[in-house]
């Protein structure tokens, strides 16, 4: 579903992505790790297409992103850390606006977005102005109209900033669902139990590279150590200097 | 079959876009009907105003037998060429932020929307932002033009369709200079050009400006072709590939009733639009993504300063800096004061759409001011050098309130999410706004009253007046900023990120508005109360002119300000 071949990115100088290949098979939850600066958020926005790579490619569902960027965007959801989101519209509103960018017709909006307003609660907010949501409400509205196409490949940066722990559990549980029914997830976090509790594998990114790979009980053989926070820290600490 | 499936996007954006900005209108005029009102009146107001007076202007230059058609025909090809090339810098601004710093366009690449839909929908937005204001000022001279003529009924129904076509055209060259300046020029090579083109277009408008040297001898004898001389200075306006020589020209002739002439500019025009429209419509999808992913991807080291690279970041990156050094000349202010007008002035440098429109502005009041050493030499009649005098404070102040209105208005809001980091340290909002806008005044002072002091030099003024007049713009100076800065924490917008749709919201226009009543009522208002500019009127009037200039300038800019301090204060972060 995700391809990844001898990516690289540079910044001028700076090289944020660093020869990465990777492939995530349909269906699986792959969270990737990585402390801050480490290329995560670059990864993810040349898989979302915000940015050419310097080297290598990126196919999603088998559609290279920059030649068949529509082909691959159709079937894939971004969710960034900080969604934009019309503040003068309401959710529905909203919804039935991606709904109709995606293709989708009328009474799939108003079914999807009925069922998933109502996973994620935002049944009394549905008609009120974005603008006056809170930032977890707004988070919510984001998940639910990324979700409602019923994407391949959903890619999530950062998802559970902003959402109170009901909300996150929430979340997790549909991602593990969908996931069991084909879609891939892809998310980059910096929440370690996310990884423990969600992930079919786990990448940890460094400097640009992944520095390892593997489910958690393949991470856990591989460096002798129990705890994904250690092996965490001593993989980045050891490539840090 | 699925009934919406095939909703266009580009339908499906105009149609979100249109509810959002109808909805933001709806609650701007239900938050305050007052100032709802209050504009609406200005708006009709400017409009009747502007149209009396262009109509009496050319009535006046009609009269002139054989000249005034002339004259009046040349003003409206100089009136569409200066509209090209003012719409063209306006999209290129607009097209910049509006394509490469703007959140809904970086949400629509992740779905799937066409780049070439996102581009196209980009552009048309830019362009409708760029232009509407720019028709607005223009529209009662084009009916008073009709008027002047006695056009027929269909003059006024063929206009809109000229100048409709002629607008997409700068939005288009706007939109295709935007992409490659981002393509092709990081931050510092764009400062180092703009500075160079802006020296460069001083230089030359100073020398274009001169006036021709004509003796009385010549405007008894051969007025035509004095005439003809000075009109060779607008010869620029008549270049026959200029899109506004088509529009003028279609426009005029349709006036004089020639309709298959003014058709063939009319369809000269529309070939246009429509051969520039579809490369912009369907051709250039691929070149703004590829702008736009060099710019997400533009590296934050500065090319020309490599060299320092030769030295650690931890060795350099606490030292202080040119911004510092120099505020420690300010020993009298408190540090955290100093950091917010160093941080002030590092971001302000760093955008380079701001800096690069007070460039053009302040270029443009330069070579104004540069000009007038020729004018003094033919100016020898009091009254003309008065009239001259003031009319130069008055273009002094109004492009200073046009500053204060695009820079210093939207500084609060720029603040946006960020406000909480000033919020919440010790400094306090009350000492933020005063420290903004004691730096703003000052700035503004400094640059307007030397441009007034030049100024009065090359009219060769006495010393007394010469300090009446920088005095005067000295006390306005402060007036403007003290408004702006008010409105703009009395209307703040945290959510925008563009200071360009800051200012075109209430806020922003109610400030220009203001600023414009203020400076045209202070500068008539010093003229007739001058102790000694046309005739002089006697000392008790002269005080009483300054005593109510004073006390307006006061209650202007402190009641906003003061008002703007409380509602900041009381902010909940």
């Amino acid at each position: 579903m995700i391809e990844i071949e001898g990516l690289s990115k540079c910044f001028g100088d700076l090289i944020a992505v660093n020869d990465i290949s990777l492939s995530v098979p349909k269906g699986e939850f792959f969270v990737i790790l990585g402390p801050n600066a480490a290329g995560k958020t670059t990864t993810i926005k040349v898989m979302a297409g915000l940015m050419k790579p310097t080297r290598g490619s990126v196919h999603v569902c088998g559609y290279n992103i920059e030649s068949d960027p529509l082909d691959a965007r159709k079937r894939m959801a971004y969710l960034p850390d900080f969604p934009f989101l019309y503040d003068k519209l309401t959710p529905s509103e909203f919804f039935r606006f991606t709904g109709q960018l995606f293709g989708m017709g009328e009474s799939e909006i108003k079914t999807e977005s009925d069922y998933l307003s109502d996973r994620f609660s935002l049944g009394e907010f549905l008609v009120k102005p974005i603008e006056g949501l809170s930032h977890g409400t707004k988070q919510r509205v984001a998940i639910v109209s990324a979700l409602m196409h019923a994407p391949e490949v959903f890619v999530l940066d950062e998802p559970m900033v902003g959402l109170d722990p009901h909300h996150a559990r929430e979340l997790k549980d549909i991602l593990r669902e969908r996931a069991d029914q084909g879609m891939t997830v892809f998310v980059s976090t910096h929440q370690l139990s996310v990884a423990e509790e969600m992930a079919d594998r786990i990448g940890i990114m460094n400097q640009g590279k992944i520095v390892a790979i593997g489910s958690h009980a393949e991470l856990q053989a591989a460096n002798r150590d129990n705890k994904l926070e250690s092996i965490f820290l001593s993989l980045t600490t050891e490539t840090d200097g | 079959m699925d009934e919406l499936k095939h909703i266009s996007h580009w339908r499906l954006l105009f149609k979100i876009n249109q509810i959002q900005n109808w909805r933001r209108l709806k609650s701007a005029v239900l938050s305050s009907r007052l100032h709802a009102f209050l504009m609406g009146l200005f708006i009709v107001g400017y409009a009747w105003l502007a149209f009396e007076l262009f109509r009496k202007g050319l009535q006046f230059t009609s009269s002139f037998p054989g000249l005034g058609p002339v004259l009046i025909e040349r003003m409206i090809f100089l009136l569409f060429a200066f509209l090209f090339f003012l719409l063209l810098l306006s999209n290129v601004i607009i097209n910049f932020t509006n394509l490469f710093r703007n959140r809904e366009t970086h949400f629509l690449l992740t779905l799937p929307v066409p780049h070439q839909t996102i581009y196209k929908w980009k552009i048309f937005e830019s362009g409708l932002l760029a232009s509407w204001a720019f028709l607005f000022l223009i529209a009662p001279l084009v009916i008073a033009y009709g008027k002047t003529y006695n056009a027929s009924w269909h003059f006024y129904l063929i206009t809109p369709l000229f100048v409709g076509l002629f607008v997409v055209l700068p939005a288009i060259f706007g939109s295709w200079v935007a992409l490659f300046l981002a393509r092709w020029l990081d931050r510092l090579a764009f400062q180092v050009a703009a500075m160079f083109i802006v020296i460069l277009a001083i230089v030359f408008i100073s020398s274009w400006l001169q006036p021709e040297v004509v003796t009385d001898e010549m405007l008894e004898t051969r007025v035509l072709d004095v005439v003809d001389r000075l009109l060779g200075r607008t010869q620029f306006s008549l270049f026959p590939f200029l899109p506004s020589y088509w529009v003028s020209s279609g426009l005029t002739q349709w006036i004089e009733g020639a309709m298959m002439g003014s058709c063939f500019f009319g369809l000269v025009l529309l070939s246009h639009t429509l051969f520039f429209g579809y490369l912009a419509a369907f051709k250039s999808g691929g070149a703004f993504f590829s702008s736009l992913s060099t710019v997400n991807s533009r590296g934050q080291k500065e090319t020309l300063w490599s060299f320092v690279k030769s030295r650690k970041i931890s060795q350099t990156a606490f030292e202080p800096k040119f911004l510092d050094h120099l505020a420690k000349l300010f020993w009298w202010s408190k540090r955290d004061s100093r950091a917010l007008i160093i941080k002030d002035t590092l971001t302000f440098w760093r955008d380079t759409t701001q800096w690069g429109q007070s460039l053009v502005l302040l270029g443009l009041l330069v070579a104004y001011i540069m000009n007038l050493r020729y004018f003094s030499h033919r100016l020898t009649s009091d009254f003309w050098i008065d009239l001259t005098s003031y009319l130069n404070l008055g273009a002094c102040a109004l492009n200073l309130a046009t500053l204060t209105t695009r820079f210093v208005f939207p500084q609060i809001s720029l603040e946006g999410k960020r406000i909480w980091i000033i919020g919440m340290a010790p400094l306090g909002m009350r000492r933020t706004l005063m420290t903004k806008f004691f730096f703003s005044t000052a700035v503004s002072m400094l640059v307007t009253m030397a441009l007034v002091g030049a100024s009065c030099m090359m009219l060769s003024v006495s010393i007394e007046r010469m300090i009446y007049f920088t005095a005067t713009v000295g006390v306005m100076s402060f007036t403007l900023n003290a408004l702006a800065l008010g409105l703009g924490a009395l209307y703040p917008n945290f959510r925008e990120e563009n200071p360009s749709k800051i200012v075109s919201g209430f806020g922003g226009t109610l400030c220009l508005v203001l600023s414009f009543l203020y400076i045209v009522g202070v500068v008539s208002l010093m003229a007739f109360t001058s102790f000694w500019a046309f005739g002089g009127s006697s000392f008790i009037m002269f005080v009483i002119g300054w005593l109510v200039f004073l006390s307006i300038s006061f209650f202007l800019g402190w009641l906003p300000l003061r008002n703007g301090i409380r509602r900041m204060a009381a902010l909940e972060v």
